[in-house]
């Protein structure tokens, strides 16, 4: 199986690379659209800010590529932190950002009237029942999260909740497209069974 | 519910990582030994995070400091934040290719606000961590060498206006001496500002790091104590604490 | 035969194997045993021992009133600097030269000096120093045995030669670190005391074993001997240990000589320890560590080990890493400063570590002792007799 983590510029890649390693699966770092071509699925990381990661996603034309590759040609993709929230419809962070729309969910930040932010540390995931992402797994499960800005959907995109005053998205999964806030390759061995899944069932 | 953490801090200095007395460092051993002693990739499951800390003096060797830092994220499936004589951009920036998920700034934040504002612009307050070295009300940066005229209160209300993510408290009359943390600070501390909080400087045992982490305020307890907590030593203490009902990840 | 028990103390690492060592009921040695009652106990009646004492001998002219033997490290730095600052006498230190002493040793005295002491170093005849280590090593397994003897003797000639009458000491490592309990509560003591606790009774028997050299004489054991009794008495001269008028704790020390005396620390730490602040003085101290180990099954690790449980600063399970990890220490790389020190070849070197070794907690493999136990797992094993 071959997995291109793509590259922009933003996102620590080092890490998710590793956890394949440990998972046996070959990865390479890039964003050549001939490699995303040859890929069998896709992950697009991201840390930062929402603004700065789209101008760097459209100045290597990987917006077009991703949406040739995702949407045109159906290739399982997985979106980790601001990498998930690239994929939603568009983040109110600089004043209103568009992403790249392949899920209806859009990014605000969080309301630090109740909650500190940034969101950092462990924190539990409900699953949703049809899961693929948690399949095998528990009922409550901790991921670590580390961000400032959430999505929310008023559709059904597969989501999975975790509260922090208040449901977010924690994850979603529709077809071939998959998100998850949290770092799976951070987050222990719930992380990895996670990547694991996306791997065997997307 | 947002859990508590449990920091191990590695304190690096030209190739070795030490144990350090009130910041006097005694080298301990290098990666091989921290990785035959530590078996970093079993034991980062019995933490939630691990702090890295370029303690060199002098040329800092960026380059040598990343590549470590490359070798020890190896297989090891927690976020790791990493600093020490970060001087620029591009610094941070190599920093996170090699394996960092956070970057920990100390002297930047009081000698080069500028650079700290494009830091936390670029990539997120979230992958900034504040750290501070105290002796009671003193301010001291530069690996603890210099004092700054600002008093500790003030400059933590000040770093939480700059916008960085979170903040690692460190007391250095406290640091290495197994006497537990310095709790007076920390609670005082704790509430006058509104954002995560990780303690560091003085845990020799699970008893200590459970008084601190029993507070309503702190976020996380740090400790870069090798020595006490060798071996079995860092998941006996999380059993412990567990044992304690603290509210830390437990399955995983 | 005879079934022996071999135990560790509950609280700290201490071996029952230790020389003199006692246990209480609930299976805590006496080290531990006294620091609950340091704790505990109310140290004013011995603060008042101590001032007593010392207004009785602080001189009024401005000669010395008291000697201090120091090596330059943190506890001998630390007695002579709360009698000189805290108390106003006039101390002398004292150091006999070490053989093989270390770099930092050296620089550690130095500083302590410099930090404003009154000051003798004394050096043995060389040859005679080495050759009583010697002897020391191969007839009692004690590798600075010379210098063992001389940090006593020699340091006792000088209190008689400047007529000062008090000799302080920094702890009474029975006490504080498990042994004879005998002087627990007694602030001054004497010299067959000294003889049977400090040299294990091997003083006179290591001295006629050198007297025996054709090429040693009498005046050469000059600085070895123990003056007379009469002229002891003439003088007056008592000894005593900074650790019964006050709360012995050897990381204060450490962090004041560190402050007030230069001491300083070794960067690269040591092979046979976690602690790098301790013991810096000379090379052989290593050896006399290892020849602990495998005279009584624990060595320089146990030792620092017990001290950091002791105060607080550790747990004995985080202790029991530390100790597995460090004490079966064979100063590899010093064994060729060893050998070419004592003039033997590393097989006749081995031997004497393999008469030393105690065949019932250890056994040779390939040229290595390794234990036939597990720390802190008590065990028993039968004696032939």
């Amino acid at each position: 199986m071959k997995v291109v983590i793509v590259d922009y510029g933003m996102g620590n890649v080092r890490s998710v690379a590793s956890a394949l390693k440990f998972l046996n699966v070959d990865s390479i770092i890039s964003s050549e659209e001939k490699d995303l071509n040859k890929a069998d699925k896709l992950i697009l990381p991201g840390v930062g800010a929402f603004g700065s990661a789209m101008e760097m996603v459209k100045a290597r034309g990987l917006d077009v590529a991703l949406c040739e590759q995702v949407i045109q040609r159906k290739k399982p993709v997985l979106g980790i932190c601001l990498g998930m929230q690239l994929l939603g419809v568009s983040s109110d962070e600089g004043g209103g950002t568009e992403g790249l729309g392949f899920v209806d969910g859009c990014v605000g930040i969080f309301n630090d009237e109740y909650v500190i932010i940034p969101h950092i540390g462990f924190n539990q995931v409900t699953p949703k029942s049809s899961s693929r992402l948690y399949r095998g797994m528990g009922h409550s499960l901790d991921f670590y999260f580390v961000h400032s800005h959430k999505m929310d959907s008023n559709s059904d995109i597969g989501q999975s909740y975790c509260d922090y005053n208040g449901n977010f998205v924690a994850s979603f999964e529709r077809d071939n497209i998959a998100g998850t806030q949290f770092h799976p390759e951070l987050s222990k061995t719930n992380g990895l069974d996670v990547l694991k899944n996306f791997l065997e069932l997307f | 519910m947002l859990r508590k953490r449990i920091i191990f801090t590695l304190i690096y200095e030209d190739g070795f990582f030490n144990q350090s007395r009130n910041f006097r460092l005694q080298k301990v051993g290098n990666i091989r030994w921290l990785e035959m002693n530590y078996h970093f990739q079993d034991i980062a499951f019995s933490l939630d995070e691990i702090v890295v800390l370029n303690a060199s003096k002098g040329d800092k060797n960026l380059k040598d400091f990343a590549s470590m830092l490359n070798r020890l994220v190896d297989n090891v499936f927690i976020p790791i934040a990493a600093g020490g004589g970060i001087n620029s951009v591009a610094d941070a920036e190599v920093l996170f290719e090699n394996g960092a998920d956070k970057i920990v700034l100390n002297s930047a934040l009081y000698e080069k606000p500028n650079m700290v504002r494009d830091i936390v612009r670029h990539y997120g307050k979230q992958s900034v961590v504040g750290s501070v070295d105290y002796i009671n009300q003193d301010v001291f940066i530069k690996n603890g060498v210099q004092k700054i005229d600002i008093p500790l209160d003030s400059y933590i209300k000040n770093l939480e206006s700059m916008n960085v993510g979170e903040i690692y408290l460190n007391s250095i009359e406290q640091d290495g001496t197994g006497f537990g943390y310095d709790i007076d600070t920390i609670q005082r501390i704790s509430s006058i500002i509104k954002m995560p909080l990780i303690v560091a400087g003085g845990a020799g045992n699970e008893k200590h790091l459970l008084e601190a982490i029993s507070l309503e305020n702190v976020d996380a307890v740090a400790t870069a104590n090798l020595f006490n907590f060798i071996g079995d030593g860092l998941p006996n203490a999380r059993k412990y604490l567990i044992e304690k009902h603290c509210n830390l990840v437990q399955s995983v | 035969m005879n079934k022996k028990e071999v135990f560790w103390c509950k609280s700290c690492l201490n071996m029952s194997t230790r020389n003199r060592i006692s246990f209480d009921e609930k299976g805590n040695c006496n080290a531990c045993q006294w620091r609950d009652e340091k704790q505990s106990m109310d140290w004013r009646p011995r603060q008042k021992e101590l001032v007593d004492l010392l207004d009785k001998f602080r001189s009024t002219n401005g000669n010395f009133d008291c000697i201090v033997p120091v090596s330059g490290g943190k506890d001998g730095s630390y007695v002579a600097h709360q009698l000189k600052h805290k108390y106003g006498m006039n101390p002398l230190t004292i150091t006999v030269k070490p053989a093989l002493s270390l770099e930092i040793g050296d620089q550690n005295l130095s500083n302590f000096i410099q930090s404003g002491f009154n000051h003798i170093h004394i050096s043995c005849n060389p040859l005679v120093l080495d050759r009583l280590n010697k002897y020391g090593f191969i007839e009692k397994g004690f590798p600075y045995y010379g210098w063992l003897i001389a940090i006593t003797t020699a340091v006792i000639k000088m209190a008689v030669n400047f007529k000062i009458p008090l000799i302080f000491y920094g702890e009474n490592g029975e006490v504080e670190y498990g042994g004879c309990t005998q002087n627990k509560d007694k602030g001054l003591y004497d010299l067959e005391y000294m003889k049977r606790v400090y040299l294990e009774g091997g003083h006179d028997k290591v001295l006629d074993r050198i007297k025996a050299d054709s090429d040693i004489s009498d005046a050469d054991l000059s600085f070895f001997q123990f003056p007379e009794q009469e002229i002891l008495a003439e003088v007056g001269v008592s000894f005593t240990h900074w650790s019964y008028y006050e709360s012995w704790d050897s990381y204060r020390n450490y962090v004041v000589a560190k402050e007030k005396c230069g001491l300083i620390e070794k960067d690269e730490g040591n092979s046979d320890t976690f602690t790098n602040f301790a013991q810096n003085d000379q090379a052989l101290y290593s050896l006399h560590a290892y020849l602990m180990y495998l005279k009584f099954g624990f060595g320089r690790a146990t030792q620092d080990a017990g001290i950091e449980i002791r105060r607080g600063a550790m747990t004995r399970d985080q202790a029991i890493n530390l100790v597995k990890m460090y004490d079966n220490a064979y100063p590899e790389e010093l064994i060729e400063t060893f050998t070419t020190y004592y003039q033997m070849t590393n097989d006749e070197f081995d031997a004497v570590l393999d008469k030393y070794a105690n065949k019932n907690l250890f056994e040779k493999r390939g040229r290595v002792w390794l234990p036939k136990f597990d720390v802190a797992q008590d065990f028993s094993y039968e004696e032939f007799l």
